[in-house]
């Protein structure tokens, strides 16, 4: 997986276009009518969510149709789902080393009182 | 697709041991390191700009045969930016997140947030966020815009 990965998508306007494009794929024209900036910026951000496997364009006659890849995306999940077993397993570490704090000081205490 | 993981956990103590465990360094110690892993805290500077240095060391045997065999050394260094620092109550930083084989690495946002209960419970609220959004970014330090800054070249 790319470096830039979340960082492709975490541009507003790249975001944007990958929600315009989740119901259907669309010309450059469409996406520009949608949006709020010039065409030359949504043919630019077209351009990095190609290059970064987000999306594909084809011709279609004169037009050129962009839509979304869905390889892609589950890659991202899947990549997300391994973080987030990771961190269960880390909050448990996380769960027992605070137990083990307390643990620790109740002993002390009751050393101290008796 | 998912954007954001959200850990949500309840602990019976005080706000300030679950605080000192992410953000001292014998705190941090004790628990961050994967299985088989010790961690070292190297540098420590808790505020937001500041930043974390550790080592991660395979202790277990099974690690250290694992990361000898992959050609990498039992010791690897790891860096966490802070962003945001209110004690007992919030911590936010950036990591790499570069251990998981096949990947390359990425910067994710994080972000702590504490709440005691009335039944005298921390609740505590881990929110992890790979596509962290332009606040994330302006709270961040400088080297880290520059870093993003190096990756925006790299796009256009």
């Amino acid at each position: 997986m790319h470096i830039s990965a979340f960082q492709v998508l975490s541009d507003p306007n790249r975001l944007q276009i990958v929600e315009l494009l989740l119901g259907d794929e669309h010309a450059v024209n469409d996406l520009v009518a949608r949006m709020a900036i010039h065409q030359s910026g949504v043919s630019r951000h077209l351009r990095i969510l190609e290059e970064a496997g987000f999306v594909r364009m084809r011709a279609a006659g004169s037009k050129r149709l962009y839509s979304l890849r869905a390889d892609r995306f589950r890659e991202l999940d899947e990549w997300l789902d391994r973080y987030r077993e990771l961190w269960n397993a880390r909050l448990d570490s996380f769960g027992e080393a605070l137990e083990q704090k307390q643990r620790r000081r109740a002993q002390k205490r009751r050393r101290s009182t008796q | 697709m998912t954007k954001q993981l959200t850990f949500e956990r309840s602990y019976r103590a005080s706000l300030k041991d679950v605080w000192d465990l992410w953000t001292t360094k014998s705190g941090i110690e004790s628990w961050w390191g994967p299985g088989g892993f010790a961690v070292t805290v190297r540098k420590l500077d808790l505020r937001p700009g500041g930043e974390l240095l550790y080592a991660m060391t395979a202790v277990g045997p099974e690690q250290v045969a694992f990361m000898r065999d992959a050609g990498m050394p039992v010791t690897t260094e790891a860096r966490v930016t802070y962003t945001e620092v209110v004690p007992l109550q919030r911590l936010g930083y950036v990591h790499v997140a570069d251990f998981i084989p096949g990947v390359a690495p990425y910067d994710v946002a994080h972000l702590v947030e504490l709440h005691s209960s009335a039944r005298g419970e921390v609740r505590m609220v881990l929110t992890i966020d790979a596509m962290h959004d332009d606040e994330w970014t302006e709270r961040a330090a400088a080297g880290w815009e520059s870093e993003l800054g190096k990756l925006d070249a790299l796009l256009s």
